[in-house]
């Protein structure tokens, strides 16, 4: 377990991240991670697709935690002061704030339509990857890709901060100050 | 500026972010103490590195994993030494993992300081921890044939859970016949000497250079023969009051992993009994089930005989943090919370769940309404652990 943690720990907590943006729950999920690969690993039939086999795990993970966040969104309007969550990030940068809208604005996108882009826009992966990620087909990939991509531009633009850094991405550089 | 630039241009600078994370390194190191400890945790077979004839699908996964991750058990072996441990000839062997000898075959396990297991007919351990000053080793079933060496210039110390014993070991050469389905055990001393604790037995008992003893859970209904030169001299109301049966079934149960029928099983055998003679992960693992399926007070009672009958172990110190978790948590008690969190930092320094504890203590203190004491602990944590996961709430309180 300590080697598949030391080969793969920095990989999944990468997917989790990609996936979820700033949470402070990442180091409980990619626990939660590497507990079920090591409950599941009977089941896998061929070891070198282990890598893709623990992001199409962490993809798991990661989908569940975003309907736990819905849910404590919920609750943090009922009862703020119980659900207040610590958070992970430094103080933020520019660069960071505008992460964090990013991320914002996925968190209104179907977890399917957001698991997609992230995967392949955040993550690199190819779509081939991804549709592996996600056990679905290709096509089905493709068809979420283009449907997060239109609604992820859309919503961008709404946003005159957003929308800036979209069109000149260059001006938006870390603030190392 | 069209849409496939568009998005490139904020993927790019996605990437940069979540890539440029100081965390991170943070972050995994402690995940990775927190999993190897789950892991350790587990009674239940490895299910990734069992040693077994039995199952050649999952051996030779075990070997092509082995092959590709070489890089990977580089890093373990360089992080686990010194000592270490190999089992037969070469493989090196991983904290918590299975070592077993089936079908007839004798295992041996070399320590790098010189300590040796020889695993036969059956025998099935895990080493549990080690380090330069101490031992634990989980023997499951079958024969260990034990040399413990202890340096010149430090003495170490083995210990072996067995079932519902502990066997302490302060000579050098014994032997350890145990019988999982029985829950049987023989213990003999070649040289040296071994002290057995646990179990059914009321007091420690010590077993020197050509003793043996075997300790029974039977009702005594005369003088043993067997342990006859070595067991404590047993009261008229010695009686075992656990009956053995019970003993296993719990026992059984949570090795097996299934901890909600192991607590109701406990419950049926008297949980207070059950406390008083399970072994410090069978403790861990009755106050996880507590915690997980209720009721919590069955986890308090495992955890505060955890550090009652374990203390100054490493697992006495982790019950300590699970206590401030659950005064927190559960019963809001943040005072009470408070004093576990302390507890577990004076007690365990250099133990990996430090940076939670620190952390969470500044959150108690701060709920307590212990404002200087909150304030002392952000900026102790921030000392310690900059960027941690509690950074920017202990700049909130300090900014206050």
């Amino acid at each position: 377990m300590a080697a598949l943690y030391d080969r793969y720990g920095a990989q999944v907590r990468l997917t989790l991240r990609s996936i979820l943006g700033p949470d402070d729950d990442i180091p409980d999920l990619l626990q939660e991670v590497f507990i079920r690969a090591l409950d599941r690993i009977g089941r896998l039939r061929e070891v070198d697709r282990l890598g893709s086999w623990l992001t199409t795990m962490a993809v798991f993970v990661g989908r569940a935690q975003i309907r736990v966040r819905s849910r404590r969104r919920w609750l943090r309007v009922l009862s703020p002061e119980r659900t207040r969550s610590r958070q992970l990030e430094q103080p933020p940068s520019d660069a960071r704030r505008a992460v964090r809208e990013i991320y914002a604005v996925l968190d209104g996108m179907p977890i399917d339509q957001r698991v997609v882009f992230v995967l392949r826009h955040f993550h690199g992966a190819r779509l081939a990857e991804a549709a592996e990620a996600c056990e679905t087909s290709l096509a089905t990939v493709k068809r979420r890709l283009a449907q997060a991509e239109a609604r992820f531009l859309e919503a961008v633009r709404r946003q005159p901060g957003l929308a800036q850094w979209l069109e000149e991405g260059t001006r938006w550089t870390e603030n190392k100050a | 500026m069209d849409r496939k630039q568009g998005l490139e241009n904020i993927a790019r600078r996605v990437r940069e972010v979540l890539a440029d994370d100081p965390a991170a390194s943070d972050e995994l190191r402690r995940s990775r103490a927190a999993v190897l400890e789950k892991v350790g945790r587990r009674k239940m077979t490895s299910r990734f590195l069992r040693w077994s004839p039995g199952v050649p699908r999952r051996r030779s996964m075990l070997l092509a994993i082995s092959g590709s991750f070489a890089a990977g058990a580089a890093a373990l072996w360089i992080w686990t030494r010194p000592p270490t441990f190999e089992i037969g000839e070469a493989r090196p062997g991983e904290l918590g993992d299975v070592v077993e000898a089936t079908d007839g075959r004798v295992v041996p396990v070399s320590f790098s300081e010189g300590s040796t297991l020889v695993l036969r007919d059956g025998g099935r351990v895990r080493v549990l921890s080690l380090n330069a000053a101490a031992a634990r080793v989980l023997v499951e079933d079958g024969v260990v044939d034990a040399t413990i060496v202890h340096r010149q210039a430090r003495k170490t110390r083995w210990e072996f859970e067995v079932g519902l014993y502990r066997v302490t070991v302060t000579g050098t050469k014994f032997r350890i016949a145990f019988r999982a389905g029985d829950g049987s055990l023989r213990v003999s001393t070649e040289a040296g000497r071994v002290v057995v604790a646990g179990g059914c037995l009321e007091a420690p008992a010590t077993v020197g250079a050509g003793e043996s003893l075997e300790p029974s859970c039977a009702p005594p209904a005369g003088p043993a023969a067997n342990d006859s030169a070595v067991a404590p001299a047993a009261p008229p109301d010695a009686t075992p009051t656990v009956k053995a049966n019970q003993i296993e079934r719990w026992r059984q149960l949570l090795a097996g992993g299934h901890l909600l029928d192991g607590l109701r099983a406990a419950e049926r055998a008297s949980f207070d009994q059950v406390c008083r003679v399970a072994t410090e992960k069978e403790l861990l693992a009755l106050a996880d089930a507590g915690r997980f399926f209720g009721p919590s007070k069955r986890a308090v009672a495992a955890l505060t005989a955890l550090r009652q009958r374990f203390p100054g172990s490493r697992d006495a110190g982790t019950a300590a943090f699970t206590l401030g978790r659950m005064a927190f948590e559960n019963d809001h008690d943040y005072r009470k919370a408070a004093g576990w969190f302390e507890t577990y930092m004076r007690e365990e320094p250099r133990g990996p769940l430090m940076g939670d504890a620190f952390g969470r203590l500044m959150e108690a203190r701060l709920h307590s309404g212990d404002g200087t004491g909150a304030r002392a602990s952000a900026q102790q944590y921030l000392r310690r652990f900059p960027g941690g996961p509690y950074s920017s709430e202990a700049i909130g309180i300090l900014s206050k």
